[in-house]
């Protein structure tokens, strides 16, 4: 069901936090408790290290590529309360821009879809979440910052797709080519998953979902191709994965996708949107898949990290 | 190899042509970087050969001053001083770049200073009378700027304290520190003539001395500064006087123009004696033009002295211990000392070596009054015979030690005094094990000889202290600067999740990335821990209770087979942590590449859904074979009467959407796409047939005649040929983007859009066509991410949504008789033929290329003929390939 290509030893010195491959498919980067960002390619299954980021002061948390048609970007979070975005020029990365107005450590960030420009999402365990804005008129960084945005700590972003079709599925009014709307989900140690809306220049808090018992620990909103519907995934402390549906982004059913072992970190959708990932504290990561009923199950499980997934 | 080895010093390079007059060691005391109007040189001192790095540079301005980064962290960048400007270069991989460029004063830069510590800051002095900060992140304004009346001639950061640095201009002093500005910490009227040199004390925070032209070298301390607390007469104006890094030492060199015939110019001084130099460094048959003490490494730990002279030879001395012993340093190990200043105190008639012998038993009233209290670094508080106890202190860097050692009676017969930390020493925890033990060791060693211990141990204690402090200071350092954020445990980490250390993503298409922990961690924690902790503070509370020596997420997790040895053992064990897996989940998913590929959408309805249902039939889908086969019986034209029903029966229509639904909530992307341009096509095909075949309506047929008229533009593309067109998606090569200078599309027979055709006597409507512009819109997405540029735009052919405006540079060429503008292949006002094709002559319409320089141009394949022969144009015999690259290459810049 599914095959390694690629195993690829990082040489980090200590605990891997997050690894993401780019657009293509081509390149992993990779980040760790060692405060270092490796590049490496993967093309055509052999994995050769490109560069080896070196500028955050403590652990990297989360990295994140950027649509290739902005550059090579990849943007790093740290424990140092900096976000650094990272530039590649002739297979060598270069700080890009340097983001340090947070008064914690930085736990997640990603790029906007790129329909909506270069934008990049942070958030932070100050409570806030940092919206970076590129303007290539003026070839700089502008930065709007939710306040408050989680009590505790903000520990999780993630964008909504740009464009979705009109799920609730009104075909006359078939041009009705909606204005891009930039929204955000995000998901902190107040056990809230908040939904967020930019309208003008701020952005408001749309939606406030409250069912999970402890700290949200990440937040995934679907590419809804597959789906017909708006959907969130978001893990939590409280050991439960719940997926989220909506059609209209206002009101939203929750599910209980399935109440695991130990806590979940991670949950990550496929690019159709209709197998999800979920990974967490007992080492184990297991694949979702969505039936046509739209039910849930699981599909298989990679066991103990060691890269045999079996298949059930 | 011209090595001459010498007892006091090997030449390590002599290079005549190089001329260079200033030199800089990096801080791993690797690389001596050479500068001077015609050549910048590297040389690798750790090399035994004369492996020479040499770039030639071109100025008429000499270089003033060159300087490697002294801190780790940014120890690959040398700063540079060419008269105004200052330059960053960038050691790496063998090449040396400049990364930074500046025009940092208005005149030329006498100085330049790195911050000790903060490895981002960096001070320039100028004869323009400024001193400036820079933080080489943000060059394009100086952190702070100092203005002055008298030129500045030298900036020099104290060792110290990271805040103050001093300045000198002209005859005086000026102490800053850069919190505040405005106005300078001190002033220091110190010589009658210009100060060629300041250093700071490399161990204490308020000694300076300065070199001058007044034949003079004079120490001050800042604290008080109205009088010089020692003057050195040299007898010749001194260029450069610093401190050494053992003992009290300092070198000087005279002024290069002024040395006067046959004097030698390197000297070494005891701060302590004033009269007479210790020692005269003989070798160079010139003057020195630049010295500098080569940072001391764990291989070799003697002190080396690198110097370069006007005869163009970079010498590397060593200094013998007996040197180190005239400035009052003394090594740690005493035997060895004593062997070694017996040898070479031999040789040497003009050392006078006191050789302390240390009676078998002395009372310790005795051992307190010829106690050596000249420690570096050291100072002893009180010596008590009667109440039998001794209390020193030591500071190194920024560490602090009061340690109290009470000597019992029987001492020193076979019982050693004890030694304790006191409460306001400032020391880790750790640390102050290590010290103790380390000095409980040796006094035991010594008592049980009955000797006396105190001198010994007090020496070993501040070496001790220097390796403890250097060991923090080699791990970060830019803990200094960044001390609250390089370790966990500096913030409210009960507020920061607990890291993941296993996880899963998808990327890319099918691509799903894992990491975990290896199979032989297992988590620390009480038994019957329910689980995984949420917070970051969690680490602290278990960290303690092991007293582990590092707080890392990794040491929460501690392997079964556990081996506590030191560094080089943790790095093997660790190395197995670090894996990442990369899978292929096309397994997973109904989409698949290899149909992608091969799934046509060119050419009429019938061959598309065969060619189709054949590359489906390939990978083994006969389900997509049966719908390619449903499509084409129900869309194309009935070849004989027995099939006729299908194409024009009522719900033929309706079995391809509720197909397109089928497959879409099956999540098979490509194939709802797929049949949702089938769809698209054939239901524009039966429009064209209906709107052509209805001539009540000629209004309608106006409009859209001007969708058959071929718009020709200018394609061209950055890189390469600029006559070689591409398809107008976003350009890749090997999947990475080149800046895109995109070009309108033209548009074909086939690009003609639905909604242009949908006109109104038509009763078919085209049913969820926003759904379906989106699944085509993410099919797209997913060919861009595949690379399959080809096939993306195919599909983006039938995109019904205008693509966005296009921004950015497009030509538009002017008629070549009447220079209007145009945008057809006829020009609008004088009706002739735009443009001719330089190759075959006739009007070119289609695909065209011009050369942006002379104009001339022609059909595409023509002039891909033409060039694969020939570089310059048919017509006139301009350079077109080129220039036009050299016009993109600036549009591009």
């Amino acid at each position: 069901m599914v095959s390694i290509i690629n195993s690829v030893d990082t040489g980090h010195e200590d605990m891997i936090h997050d690894a993401e491959v780019d657009y293509y498919g081509l390149r992993l980067a990779t980040c760790s408790s060692d405060n270092s960002v490796k590049v490496y390619d993967i093309k055509n299954g052999v994995s050769a290290l490109l560069d080896d980021l070196k500028g955050h002061f403590g652990p990297v948390w989360q990295i994140a590529w950027s649509h290739p048609k902005f550059g090579n970007l990849l943007a790093s979070c740290s424990y140092d309360r900096r976000v650094i975005i990272w530039k590649e020029t002739n297979r060598k990365w270069a700080k890009y821009y340097e983001y340090s107005n947070h008064d914690s450590s930085v736990n997640s960030v990603q790029f906007a879809p790129a329909e909506l420009g270069l934008i990049l999402a942070c958030g932070s365990s100050d409570g806030s979440i940092s919206i970076l804005t590129y303007t290539p008129e003026t070839n700089s960084w502008e930065a709007r910052k939710i306040q408050n945005a989680h009590a505790i700590g903000c520990n999780s972003v993630s964008w909504a797709p740009a464009t979705t079709p009109l799920f609730n599925g009104n075909e006359n009014d078939q041009q009705a080519q909606q204005p891009l709307v930039k929204r955000i989900v995000s998901g902190g140690c107040d056990n809230l998953v908040k939904i967020w809306r930019e309208d003008g220049d701020q952005w408001i808090e749309e939606t406030k979902l409250e069912v999970h018992s402890d700290w949200v620990r990440d937040v995934a909103w679907a590419p809804s191709v597959g789906l017909h519907r708006h959907t969130i995934a978001s893990c939590s402390q409280d050991r439960r994965v719940i997926i989220w549906t909506s059609d209209d982004c206002v009101n939203w059913d929750s599910t209980v996708l399935h109440l695991f072992d130990d806590v979940v970190w991670n949950v990550s959708f496929s690019l159709n949107g209709n197998i999800l990932a979920v990974s967490g504290g007992d080492n184990k990561i297991s694949l979702w898949s969505q039936n046509t009923e739209g039910s849930w199950q699981c599909i298989s499980d990679v066991a103990k990290g060691q890269g045999h997934i079996n298949n059930n | 190899m011209t090595r001459v080895i010498n007892n006091d010093y090997y030449i390590a390079l002599e290079c005549k042509d190089l001329q260079a007059n200033a030199m800089s060691l990096d801080c791993t005391g690797t690389y001596a970087l050479l500068a001077g109007r015609r050549w910048i040189a590297l040389r690798n001192l750790d090399e035994e050969y004369e492996n020479v790095f040499k770039i030639p540079r071109t100025s008429k301005y000499e270089v003033s001053a060159v300087e490697w980064n002294p801190t780790a962290h940014n120890k690959q960048l040398c700063a540079i001083a060419i008269n105004e400007k200052l330059e960053i270069l960038h050691w790496r991989e063998e090449s040396l770049s400049v990364s930074h460029s500046l025009r940092a004063h208005t005149r030329s830069i006498s100085g330049l200073n790195w911050h000790k510590f903060d490895p981002n800051i960096l001070a320039t002095s100028s004869v323009d009378t400024f001193v400036n900060v820079w933080d080489i992140r943000e060059l394009r304004k100086a952190t702070l700027s100092l203005s002055n009346v008298a030129e500045c001639s030298q900036v020099r950061w104290n060792k110290v304290s990271p805040n103050l640095f001093a300045t000198a201009h002209d005859g005086d002093i000026k102490i800053w520190d850069q919190r505040k500005y405005t106005y300078p910490l001190q002033y220091i009227t110190a010589h009658t003539s210009k100060i060629y040199g300041l250093d700071w004390s490399p161990h204490i925070e308020n000694q300076i001395t300065s070199a001058s032209q007044d034949n003079s070298v004079k120490f001050f301390d800042t604290s008080n500064p109205r009088k010089a607390d020692f003057v050195i007469s040299t007898g010749s104006p001194v260029w450069r006087a610093r401190y050494t890094p053992f003992g009290n030492g300092i070198i000087t060199v005279v002024v290069p123009q002024l040395r006067r015939g046959g004097e030698n110019s390197l000297l070494l001084w005891n701060i302590g004696n004033t009269a007479a130099p210790m020692h005269t460094f003989v070798g160079h048959r010139d003057v020195v033009l630049e010295f500098h003490w080569r940072p001391q490494r764990q291989d070799n730990t003697n002190f080396q002295l690198v110097t370069w002279s006007k005869d163009q030879t970079l010498l590397v001395w060593r200094i013998e211990p007996f040197l180190q012993k005239l400035c009052g340093y003394e090594p740690d190990d005493l035997s060895l000392y004593n062997e070694n200043c017996s040898v070479v105190g031999g040789d040497d008639t003009t050392s006078t070596i006191s050789s302390r012998k240390i009676s078998k038993i002395q009372p310790l009233q005795q051992e307190f009054s010829l106690l050596n209290v000249h420690i570096p670094n050291l100072e002893v508080k009180s010596m008590d015979s009667t109440s039998r106890i001794a209390l020193v202190t030591v500071r190194i860097n920024k560490f602090t030690v009061n340690m109290q050692a009470t000597f019992p009676n029987a001492y020193p017969h076979g019982v050693p005094p004890a030694f304790q930390i006191m409460p306001d020493s400032n020391l880790t925890d750790m640390m102050g094990i290590q010290l103790l033990q380390t000095l409980g060791h040796l006094a035991q060693q010594r008592v049980s000889k009955n000797r006396t211990c105190l001198e010994p141990c007090l020496r070993q204690m501040v070496t001790t202290m220097e390796q403890l402090a250097a060991d923090l200071e080699s791990d970060r350092s830019f803990e200094r600067v960044y001390a609250e954020a390089s370790t966990i445990g500096g913030y409210k980490d009960a507020y920061i999740p607990f890291p993941r250390t296993s996880g899963a993503k998808f990327c890319s298409v099918n691509t799903l990335v894992c990491f975990a922990r290896p199979l032989l961690t297992k988590r620390v924690g009480a038994k019957g821990d329910s689980g995984t902790p949420r917070a970051l503070s969690a680490l602290e509370a278990i960290i303690a209770k092991r007293s582990s020596d590092q707080m890392t997420v990794s040491a929460y997790y501690f392997q079964k087979q556990k081996q506590r040895s030191r560094s080089k053992h943790n790095l093997s064990k660790i190395a197995n942590k670090a894996m990442v897996h990369v899978y292929d989940g096309t397994g997973l998913f109904l989409i698949n590449r290899q149909l992608a590929e091969e799934y046509i959408l060119d050419g009429d309805v019938a061959t598309i859904c065969k060619h189709n249902a054949a590359a489906a039939a390939v990978i083994g889908r006969r389900d997509l074979v049966q719908a390619w086969t449903i499509v084409e019986l129900t869309l194309t034209q009935p070849q004989n009467d027995d099939v006729a029903a299908w194409a024009s029966h009522p719900c033929g229509d309706n079995l391809i959407t509720s197909l397109i639904r089928h497959y879409a909530s099956e999540s098979d992307l490509q194939m709802a796409a797929m049949l949702c341009c089938i769809f698209g096509k054939h239901q524009e095909n039966s429009l064209r047939q209906a709107s052509l075949k209805s001539i009540l309506c000629p209004m309608q047929l106006g409009p859209r005649k001007r969708w058959f008229k071929h718009n020709h533009r200018l394609l061209f593309k950055t890189g390469g040929s600029p006559y070689h067109t591409i398809p107008p998606a976003d350009i890749i090569a090997e999947g990475w983007v080149l800046p895109i200078l995109k070009s309108t599309r033209s548009t074909s027979l086939d690009n003609i859009r639905v909604e242009e055709i949908v006109v109104p006597p038509s009763p078919i409507k085209i049913p969820y066509v926003a759904l379906y512009e989106y699944y085509k819109m993410a099919y797209a997405e997913t060919l861009h991410r595949w690379g399959l540029l080809y096939n993306r735009t195919e599909v983006m052919k039938f995109m019904t949504i205008q693509p966005e405006p296009y921004k950015g540079v497009e030509c538009i060429p002017d008629c070549q008789t009447c220079q209007t503008p145009i945008k057809n292949s006829v020009c609008t006002s004088c009706k002739r033929i735009a443009f001719r094709c330089v190759i075959c002559n006739t009007a070119a319409k289609a695909s065209v290329n011009c050369c942006l320089i002379c104009g001339h141009g022609g059909h595409t394949d023509h002039l891909e003929q033409w060039f694969e022969r020939h570089s310059f144009c048919p017509l006139c015999g301009c350079q077109c390939l080129m220039e036009t690259s050299h016009i993109l290459a600036h549009i591009e810049a």
